[in-house]
């Protein structure tokens, strides 16, 4: 087992930086997962440590050894692919046993570690078959059997679930928890998916068009995000965005208004020092955050558009006095109906004020 | 889609005459090479066969020379279709799976071969032959078929590369397989359907050569149906009998073949057909 | 992915073998074209571009290139009319639609000789079947000689030659009908469109890049046509059918002046060439109007 080290990890394609300068630090036996929009440039990432993309710059170390030129095989990782990438002409046991004949293995090892693993993933009953046999599901644990035989220092998922339906990959997700628990091995994974990263990861490092945007515990992210995206990105429904100008300060808080939507003075927490008046800022709050107007410091109307009922919640879109869209989450779904005027307060304790001009966290 | 019965009509009439046109001059052929020579020049022409007689067969094979001339082009087919499967595949893996400096511009260069009437290399080859002794031989031929079937072999395989996932061949890499194994172990199986198709190509394209066969050969003993059968051609007295028993025979071989692997061949030319 | 010899030392067979076969032949071939070498074998002076002069100033090359225009077109229109036929009914299903789809092809895979002797004899006056059905359909009083006459002959030439390329045609249009999508006739005949406004409207022009690229490669295929017009007619009847190959072989192993066949052999070369990189640059430029 080993942890992984990206030293400013660039990759340009031509003229295009698709990842621009990368550090990150992997400890032993952590689960990363790589979360961003597509194109951001974390299958890239992940391709660089796997050694299937050249690293236009920086170094990859793996178990404290440099192996930014080394052959991907050579890398001690194991790579599980988006689309299985099982060899079609070849048996369930043929194909985890593959890497292992590469290696050069005896035969009756490359049994053994094949008929382990196949216990481990249930697979046992479908050594035989190919893998146009099998169920999405099961491909999916083939390849990943594929990549336990191997005991690799790391492993890599490539979007691993986004073939499965529904009901399959909420089953992976645990499987694949499961698994980082039993093997304790280090752990990389990319996904689209916030709701897989959040589950999953140890860590989350949120990937923006080439660079890191923040890294950290799921949680952290969700309560404390660093910037904009982040704030935007981690979150279901995503957080309402308002612009907001700084007015003021009040101890560590900071006051902003937004006169077009009719509020003056509202506290916002800051982090360090209140910015300086003036300043255009975006306050920001979950629609969870969003509560019933009464007793509010700070108080919204808007009219409602949509009322989307979930069952347990429901979401409900308004749109603001300044035409601008908003979403609360509310508990009480039958209160709202299109076309209505709703009134809200917003939760001062969980206000976000971020520069408008930078994106960062104020 | 459903169909109403007068499109069914017009369907079942373009079918007919469809398959008339292909088939009906062949059966043509193959009847009339049982009929008695009578029968073959008849004023008013039998479509089925009124007398039957193999002794045009028996001519063709005991007392003229198709019987050497067959074993010449399965000779040369055979070796001309290994030599093209060997040098297309790992060409064409390259030129479709593996990035190199070049790479277009070479791939445009050996498509350009397709731009040149045949004839043009034949004056400066037939010089070249003789030059190195093999004007005459049966190795001139293959090499000359090689290389007028190659183009098209690369670019026939390269939709059945196409149809083989990248990330196949990156698992292998990671599971540390050498270019040569994931060539042969992953690659080959994968696009045995391509392969065969080209297979099919470079004999048919050999089977059917005319032009160099008949320069670069000039003993009777070397030469292939194609040459051979078109010497009897120039004949002043045309024996039909022979001649249409031997067009039945020289078709056994290609149907045949086709019976076995044509369907991945037409798959193969269709599907490299559209990028 | 990290040797970076590794794909020259994958492409380098073919390269070499196509550059020693194709590629030095063709340079040889400009070489001759600026000697006086008559037979094969023999010796010869250079003469600069006196062959080309010659060729030029002669009556025969510019007659045997419009034959060649002729034999281009003709093909080109027979064969597409009759693919597109073929391909719309193949494109169907019906039982046997595989079975049709592959034999289609059959008398392009049986040697030039076969098709040559199957259709002398079809056409021929003693026996042949074209004849008697053509007297009888009325189309003609008597028999005739389909090779006699300058204008049948070519016409006759064409036809044949179109019976044996059409379904090969056939099978590249039936590639491109398959790519339409099905659904696309589904929400023409939901929007009311009827079988001929689907032809016109969808099917017609989503094939238009596949006739593009068979109209470039064909007309360089059948250009090069050799074998069925010299095994038919050698050109005749009175050079009615000598088109630019038949010339330069002609004029090569009939008429022992191997540089003036050469001097040919370069023009063709670069007409062509010419015209395919043309193609090319027309194909690309439609593609990036897309």
């Amino acid at each position: 087992m080993a942890g992984l080290v990206l030293s400013s990890v660039k990759k340009r394609f031509g003229a295009v930086e698709v990842v621009g300068g990368v550090d990150l630090a992997v400890a032993d036996g952590e689960f990363l997962v790589f979360v961003g929009p597509s194109g951001c440039g974390k299958s890239t990432l992940l391709r660089m440590i796997a050694g299937l993309e050249r690293v236009s710059e920086g170094r990859i170390e793996i178990g404290g050894r440099d192996v930014t030129d080394e052959d991907p095989s050579k890398r001690g990782i194991a790579m599980v692919f988006q689309t299985y990438a099982l060899y079609p002409h070849m048996t369930v046991a043929a194909n985890m046993g593959f890497p292992l004949e590469m290696a050069g293995q005896p035969k009756r090892e490359i049994d053994a570690k094949v008929a382990e693993a196949a216990r481990v993933l249930r697979l046992e009953p479908f050594l035989e078959r190919k893998p146009r046999e099998l169920s999405g599901g099961q491909r999916q644990r083939v390849a990943i059997g594929r990549a336990i035989v191997r005991q690799p220092q790391v492993f890599l998922f490539d979007e691993p679930l986004s073939n499965l339906d529904a009901e399959l990959r909420v089953g992976m997700r645990v499987e694949i928890a499961r698994l980082h628990q039993a093997l304790g091995a280090t752990m990389v994974y990319v996904t689209h998916d916030q709701v897989e990263a959040m589950t999953l990861a140890d860590r989350i490092a949120v990937l923006n068009a080439g660079r890191i945007e923040q890294v950290g515990a799921p949680l952290d992210l969700y309560e404390d995000p660093d910037n904009l995206f982040v704030a935007g990105f981690i979150g279901s429904p995503r957080m309402n965005i308002l612009d907001a100008d700084v007015v003021g300060s009040d101890g560590g808080d900071a006051l902003v208004s937004m006169p077009r939507l009719g509020l003056e003075g509202v506290a916002a927490p800051c982090r360090g020092a209140a910015p300086p008046p003036g300043t255009a800022a975006k306050l920001g709050i979950r629609p969870e955050h969003v509560g019933g107007a009464e007793g509010a410091t700070a108080m919204l109307a808007g009219t409602v558009t949509v009322v989307e009922r979930l069952g347990g919640v429901a979401h409900v879109h308004v749109e603001l006095a300044d035409g601008s869209g908003f979403t609360i989450e509310s508990r009480e779904a039958r209160r709202f109906q299109p076309g209505e005027t709703a009134r809200f307060g917003l939760d001062p304790r969980h206000l976000y004020l971020f520069d408008a001009a930078t994106g960062r966290r104020v | 889609m459903r169909r109403s019965l007068a499109q069914n009509l017009v369907l079942a009439l373009g079918l007919l005459v469809l398959a008339a046109l292909v088939l009906l001059p062949f059966w043509w052929v193959a009847s009339g090479s049982v009929k008695l020579p009578k029968e073959i020049i008849q004023r008013v022409p039998t479509m089925m066969p009124h007398s039957f007689t193999t002794q045009h067969f028996e001519k063709l094979f005991s007392s003229s020379d198709f019987p050497t001339y067959l074993v010449n082009s399965l000779l040369v087919a055979l070796a001309s279709t290994a030599a093209t499967v060997a040098l297309a595949l790992p060409a064409a893996y390259a030129f479709f799976r593996m990035d190199f400096p070049g790479r277009a511009a070479l791939y445009r260069a050996i498509l350009l071969a397709y731009a040149f009437p045949g004839v043009v290399v034949l004056i400066p080859l037939y010089g070249l032959f003789s030059a190195a002794g093999l004007v005459d031989s049966r190795i001139s031929l293959v090499i000359v078929n090689v290389a007028f079937a190659l183009p098209f072999a690369i670019w026939m395989m390269r939709s059945f590369l196409a149809s083989v996932p990248r990330e196949i061949e990156e698992a292998a890499l990671i599971d540390g397989a050498p270019v040569a194994t994931i060539l042969l172990r992953i690659m080959v199986p994968l696009i045995a359907p391509g392969i065969a198709s080209v297979a099919v190509f470079a004999f048919i394209a050999s089977w059917t050569e005319y032009l160099f066969a008949s320069v670069l050969i000039v003993s009777d003993e070397r030469r292939t149906i194609p040459v051979g059968f078109a010497g009897i051609i120039g004949q002043y007295q045309i024996d039909w009998g022979l001649l249409l028993a031997g067009a039945t025979a020289a078709t056994i071989p290609v149907v045949l073949l086709f019976a076995l692997v044509g369907r991945w061949f037409v798959a193969g030319l269709t599907e490299g057909a559209v990028k | 992915m990290r040797n970076a010899t590794l794909p020259f030392a994958f492409v380098a067979p073919a390269l070499v073998f196509l550059a020693a076969v194709l590629g030095w032949p063709l340079l040889q071939a400009v070489w001759l074209s600026l000697q006086d070498v008559g037979v094969i074998g023999s010796q010869g002076r250079f003469v600069g571009l006196a062959n080309y002069a010659a060729v030029l100033g002669d009556g025969r090359f510019w007659r045997a290139l419009l034959r060649s225009l002729v034999w281009v077109a003709g093909n080109a229109a027979v064969q597409t009319l009759a693919a597109l036929g073929a391909a719309l009914i193949l494109n169907q299903q019906f039982p046997g639609v595989r079975l049709a789809r592959t034999w289609i092809i059959l008398g392009w895979i049986v040697p030039t000789v076969v098709v040559v002797i199957i259709w002398r004899w079809l056409l021929s006056t003693s026996g042949g079947m074209i004849n008697p059905l053509l007297v009888q359909a009325g189309v003609i009083d008597r028999p005739v000689g389909f090779f006699a006459s300058r204008e049948s002959a070519m016409t006759t030439l064409i036809l044949i030659n179109s019976w044996r390329w059409f379904p090969f045609t056939t099978l590249m249009l039936l590639a491109g009908l398959t790519r339409i999508p099905g659904e696309l006739y589904e929400a023409a005949r939901i929007d009311g469109a009827g079988a001929v406004k689907r032809f016109t409207r969808i099917t017609w022009p989503l094939l238009q890049p596949t006739l593009l690229v068979l109209g470039v490669v064909g007309t360089l295929l059948s250009f090069n046509v050799f074998d069925v017009i010299w095994l038919l007619t050698a050109g005749g009847p009175a050079q009615a059918t000598q088109t630019l190959p038949v010339l330069i072989y002609e004029t090569a192993f009939k008429g022992y002046r191997l540089s003036e066949a050469a001097a040919v052999s370069v023009i063709t070369s670069l007409l062509l060439m010419a015209f395919a990189v043309a193609a090319t640059r027309a194909m690309a430029a439609d593609e990036a109007e897309r």
